[in-house]
Parts: structure tokens; C-alpha cells; sequence
């Protein structure tokens, strides 16, 4: 069993179908780390993923509070990408130049040891933006901040998000519409600019030609978060989104996230 | 300090740690020996990516006597991203030849899989690519790596450090494993070829989009080790239009009109090496794999097919990766 796709379920399950959001919310408690992290899947080691913040994210939604999460948020307020270390920021500095980024500006790892990507960071801003850390305000705002500033920072020529290598050896890179849509629901409440608009255009601009289910789906929760027409969208998802051919959890469970916008609220809609 | 745009410290410390890295490869680390006296290479002729690639292919595949009756394949194509106009992926037109070749040759069963490395949607990437309708043709299963079910598995070499790494169940359980890279530069590790391109069984629901432990522990150092757990039998390098400059995604299309075939990952990445006209012992994946996972040396490659021909123009690379240019015959008596 693995994080993502459980998340995801429990987002997507309608709260008609209470028995089965609690088996969701049941796997994803069982799943958590002692240090409050979630691993990737269920056997992983015990060092946290970057799927830490969308568990805490689904939780959340489900109305759990507790102390799962409490310590979820303080792993999540714990860890960061390598380069927001001194010596790494001198090596991206100075020997390590070839990817564009400011190293200052960090987010989420997808595991221990490695630099923040686009993914991680989207998740887990959509964890902590809902959370509270009575001890720890200043650094769930800090965090907020430079996790934002990132996302800022590593945003293609022209808008829109990839993994989170906008421009390597001097050569811009395309944007991908899935990680486009999950990094402007990250940022979802923030003020409008240039850059979520360049952002929205773009990601408006490839659904033209989107079939992909998964990359079409986040891109409707997008577009409907920020009040963009999504309703031909939404038709042709339901057309290539047939479940019986959905083999992997984490679509299927984003196709009904997407399907949703049509007829009720946006899971991951606006703040509470 | 910076002059001309250059870091002025770069050069010292990156020479430096390219050294330090290049001592470090020449110790062995490995527990398992995959290498033999000698390796065949072949190099076939295609003009196009129209022409008919399975005649071509099983031509190519005959020098081999290849025995797979009853076996599953599994061929794991490079397929990174898609850009449109741009060669960055096998052709799926090379993999649905493959598909037919190895049926003919009585495979039990023909598996398709790739773990997309910089891309999270992988079905976007089979969609647009054309591989989804190139597999549905010859209704060839693909899976997902990225997705597959995962064993913790040993590593059979030690590079990284890394101890173990998540495996999908798909290859590890495949009797023979066809690596099928596109031949191209690559800005990070000189070339990517068909050791590089088994970096695409190591699954992003674990180690993330990118596999970015892989990066850290050293490109060269992680190609070793998943080498040596997930062994290669047989490489099929796309090399028809490869990719010169800012590979693996932004470099140019460059035609070579050639296939590289051969039963060792060493041997077959070196052909394709000094087919850019790059130096293969300079590589030093290529160089420390030569140890323990094949053959590098011309000495000990059978080369079958067409000669090894340096390409002319010489191929694009990047300044940094200069060095790497085999040296003709006027330089090396220079």
C-alpha cells in the first residue's frame, strides 16, 4: 500500500461512503513513521517522503487533527532541501551552476538528502497552510515563505512548473501540466501576479491537446480552483477516463477529484 | 569571483573532483563479476525510422543466436520526456520492431518497461510519444516502473553506499532484459547509453521525480551499482538520429543512421561511444564498468555488422565534457 494513492482515496471518497474513509484514514495512521513522517509506501524505511505533507493535507480535510498530524507538521517544519544547507548553498554558489536556481529559496525533498522539487513542496504547502503550530508559528510562516519563494524560483520561461529545473546549461525546459497544476493549488491564496496568471495561461493553453487522465485531472482542480472555465475539461475527462482502464489508485482517485469540480466543491479549493 | 561569467574557483574544484571521483571508480567495489573474455558488438545500417526496422533488427539480432525461447523479455526503451520535434526517446517504432523480433524468436512473453526519470505522468508520455499506439499494434503489455510492485534488493556493488535499493518486481523477475537507450549526450554524465538508461528501473514512487539520491551519490557510482543488481543480456541502442550538445532534453537531433547491438552493456556502450567519436575510457562509468561488468577495449569486442566509422562532423558536446573526444592518430603521436 503506498502513500499517495491512500491520500488521494480518502480525498476523493464522497463522505457517503464514511466506513470506507475510515479504513483510508486507518491505512495512512498506520502507515506514519515514529519521527511523524509518512514513508512512500507501506514497508518503506522510516525516514519520511515527500508524500508527508499530502497525508497530513488529506487528513486534514477529513477533519483529523490530532496528534498524528501535530507531529506530522513538526516533521515536515524539520525537514528541507539540501541545498538550504551552508555548504551546499556554496557549492551551488560557486562549482554547481548549471541548473538555474537560487538556493536560498527551498522547499520539500522527495526523500532525505536530496534538493526540494516541485511535487514535495506543493504538498506540503498545502499541508502547512492549513495548519497550526502553536510553538512553532514563526517557522510554519518561514517555511511558508521560502517554500513559495521556491516555487517562484524554479518556474519555467513563460510559466508553468516541471519536476524543478526551469533552465539547465542555459536552455529553458517545458513546463509539465501536472506539476503546473499541483504547484498553482499551492499557491492558491497567494497574491495574484504575473506568474500565476503566466502560469494559468499556459496550463489553459496545453489542455487543449491533454488526454493523459492524471495530468488532465490535476489540471481541472486547477483551472476550477482559480476560477477558470473547466466545464469542456471536465467532458473530456469523463470521455478518456474510462476506470475499468485506470490501472494505478493515485488516477483514478485524481479522475474523481477532477470529475467532482463539476457538481460539488474542490478538494483542494479555497483555504478554510 | 566571477570574469567572463565564469567562476573562477569552478574549474580548480570541479577538475579536483573529477579526479578524486575518477580514484575513487578505480577501486573495485563490486561482489559479483559479470564480465567475460569476450563481447560481441554489432552495427547495422538504417537510413530511417520508416524503412522496415523489423527486417533490419532481426538481421541484426541473427549475429547473435540469441536462445529466448520460453523466456520473458523485458525491453526497457529510453523514454524521458516528450518534446515535440525533439529525439529524445527510443523510437517506438525501434521497440515495436523489437516486440516482433523477439516473438519471432519464440519469447515467451514480451514486456515493455520504463520508469520516466524527470516526468510523473507516464501514460502523457506513451500517449504523445506515439509508444502507447506503437504497444497497442502489436498489443505489447507495458509497465510502469515508476508504479511496479518493489523488493528491497542488495546491491551487488558498492559505489554508492546505498547498501540496497527498491527494485521493481518486473525486472527483477524478467529472464532476459533488453536495454534499448537513445544515444545521446548527457550534461550531467558525459553520454547516456544503455548503462545509463537502467537508471529508468529505479522507480520515482520511492526515490521521486527526479531519482535525485541517484544524483547525489554520483551518476557514475549509482550506473555501477544498478548494473551490477539489474544485469543487462542484451543492448539494441537507438542510434538511427541520436542527440549531440545539451542532451539528454535540449540537444540536437543528429542522424547516424545506425543500430548498436550487443551482449554486453560495457562493449555496447563503448561502440556507441566511438561512434560520437568520443574517447570510451574516458567515460568513467564505461572505464570502471570495463572492470567487472564487461568489455571496453576493441581488443576484446567482436565487432560485427558495419566498422566503428567516428562521425563528421565530430559530434556537439558541451565545453565541459571536450575532454572526452577520442584523440585521431595525428594527436596521439602529437
Amino acid at each position: 500500500m503506498a502513500v499517495e494513492p491512500t491520500a488521494l482515496a480518502l480525498l476523493a471518497l464522497p463522505s457517503t461512503l464514511a466506513l470506507k474513509r475510515y479504513a483510508a484514514i486507518e491505512s495512512l495512521l498506520d502507515m506514519q513513521n515514529p519521527n511523524g513522517g509518512w514513508p512512500a509506501f507501506s514497508g518503506d524505511d522510516e525516514h519520511g517522503s515527500g508524500y508527508t505533507g499530502l497525508a497530513v493535507y488529506a487528513l486534514g480535510q477529513c477533519g483529523e487533527s490530532g496528534m498524528p498530524t501535530k507531529r506530522a507538521v513538526r516533521w515536515l517544519l524539520r525537514s528541507r532541501g539540501r541545498e538550504s544547507y551552508w555548504l551546499w548553498k556554496w557549492k551551488f554558489r560557486t562549482t554547481d551552476r548549471r541548473v538555474r536556481f537560487d538556493p536560498n529559496k527551498f522547499g520539500w525533498p522527495w526523500m532525505p538528502e536530496t534538493v526540494s522539487w516541485v511535487f514535495p513542496t506543493a504538498y506540503s504547502l498545502l499541508a502547512l497552510k492549513r495548519a497550526h503550530a502553536a510553538s512553532h508559528q514563526r517557522l510554519l510562516e518561514f517555511r511558508i515563505l521560502r517554500g513559495v519563494e521556491m516555487l517562484y524560483d524554479r518556474i519555467c520561461p513563460g510559466g508553468g512548473w516541471n519536476a524543478g529545473n526551469g533552465v539547465v546549461y542555459g536552455s529553458p525546459l517545458t513546463p509539465h501540466a501536472d506539476a503546473t497544476a499541483v504547484a498553482l493549488l499551492a499557491l492558491l491564496g497567494e497574491s495574484p501576479n504575473d506568474s500565476i496568471t503566466a502560469s494559468l495561461d499556459w496550463l489553459e493553453r496545453r489542455a487543449e491537446t491533454l488526454r493523459a487522465p492524471w495530468s488532465l485531472a490535476w489540471t481541472v482542480l486547477a483551472l476550477h480552483a482559480f476560477g477558470r472555465s473547466t466545464q469542456s475539461l471536465i467532458g473530456r475527462l469523463c470521455v478518456v477516463a474510462e476506470p475499468a482502464e485506470i490501472r494505478d489508485c493515485a488516477t483514478l482517485s485524481a479522475v474523481c477529484l477532477g470529475l467532482g469540480c463539476g457538481s460539488g466543491p474542490n478538494a483542494f479549493g479555497a483555504e478554510e | 569571483m566571477t570574469v567572463g561569467g565564469k567562476t573562477l574557483l569552478a574549474d580548480p574544484l570541479r577538475l579536483a573532483a573529477s579526479a578524486a571521483a575518477t580514484a575513487l571508480l578505480n577501486k573495485p567495489r563490486y561482489r559479483i563479476v559479470r564480465g567475460r573474455p569476450r563481447s560481441r558488438a554489432a552495427i547495422v545500417r538504417a537510413e530511417s525510422y520508416s524503412q522496415n526496422l523489423g527486417e533490419v533488427l532481426r538481421h541484426g539480432l541473427d549475429l547473435f543466436h540469441l536462445d529466448v525461447r520460453g523466456k520473458t523479455v523485458l525491453l526497457k526503451p529510453n523514454l524521458v520526456d516528450y518534446i515535440p520535434g525533439s529525439h529524445v526517446n527510443t523510437h517506438p517504432l525501434l521497440v515495436s520492431a523489437a516486440v516482433e523480433c523477439f516473438r519471432r524468436l519464440g519469447a515467451g512473453a514480451v514486456v515493455v518497461g520504463e520508469g520516466p526519470g524527470h516526468r510523473r505522468d507516464t501514460e502523457l508520455i506513451l500517449f504523445e510519444s506515439g509508444m502507447a499506439d506503437a504497444l497497442r499494434q502489436q498489443t505489447a503489455r507495458f509497465v510502469d516502473l515508476n508504479r511496479d510492485e518493489l523488493v528491497a534488493t542488495p546491491l551487488l556493488a558498492d559505489y554508492t553506499n546505498l547498501k540496497h535499493l527498491w527494485l521493481p518486481r518486473t525486472v527483477l523477475e524478467a529472464d532476459f532484459v533488453v536495454s534499448m537507450p537513445k544515444v545521446k549526450t548527457h550534461h550531467w554524465s558525459g553520454v547516456t547509453l544503455s548503462m545509463k538508461n537502467m537508471f529508468g528501473v529505479v522507480p520515482g514512487e520511492k526515490y521521486g521525480w527526479p531519482k535525485n539520491i541517484l544524483h547525489w551519490k554520483g551518476i557514475d557510482r549509482s550506473i555501477l551499482d544498478i548494473c551490477a543488481t539489474a544485469p543487462v543480456d542484451l543492448v539494441i541502442a537507438d542510434a538511427i538520429v541520436a542527440m549531440e550538445g545539451n542532451g539528454p532534453l535540449s540537444g540536437k537531433a543528429r542522424p547516424l543512421n545506425q543500430i548498436v547491438l550487443a551482449d554486453d552493456p560495457v562493449a555496447a556502450d563503448a561502440t556507441c561511444a566511438r561512434l560520437m567519436g568520443l574517447d570510451p575510457d574516458k567515460i568513467v562509468h564505461i572505464r570502471a564498468g570495463a572492470q567487472f561488468l564487461g568489455n571496453s577495449s576493441c581488443e576484446r569486442i567482436d565487432q560485427l555488422g558495419e566498422p566503428v566509422r567516428p562521425p563528421v562532423p565530430a559530434f556537439q558536446l558541451l565545453p565541459e565534457f571536450e575532454y572526452l573526444r577520442e584523440m585521431n592518430s595525428l594527436e596521439r603521436k602529437a
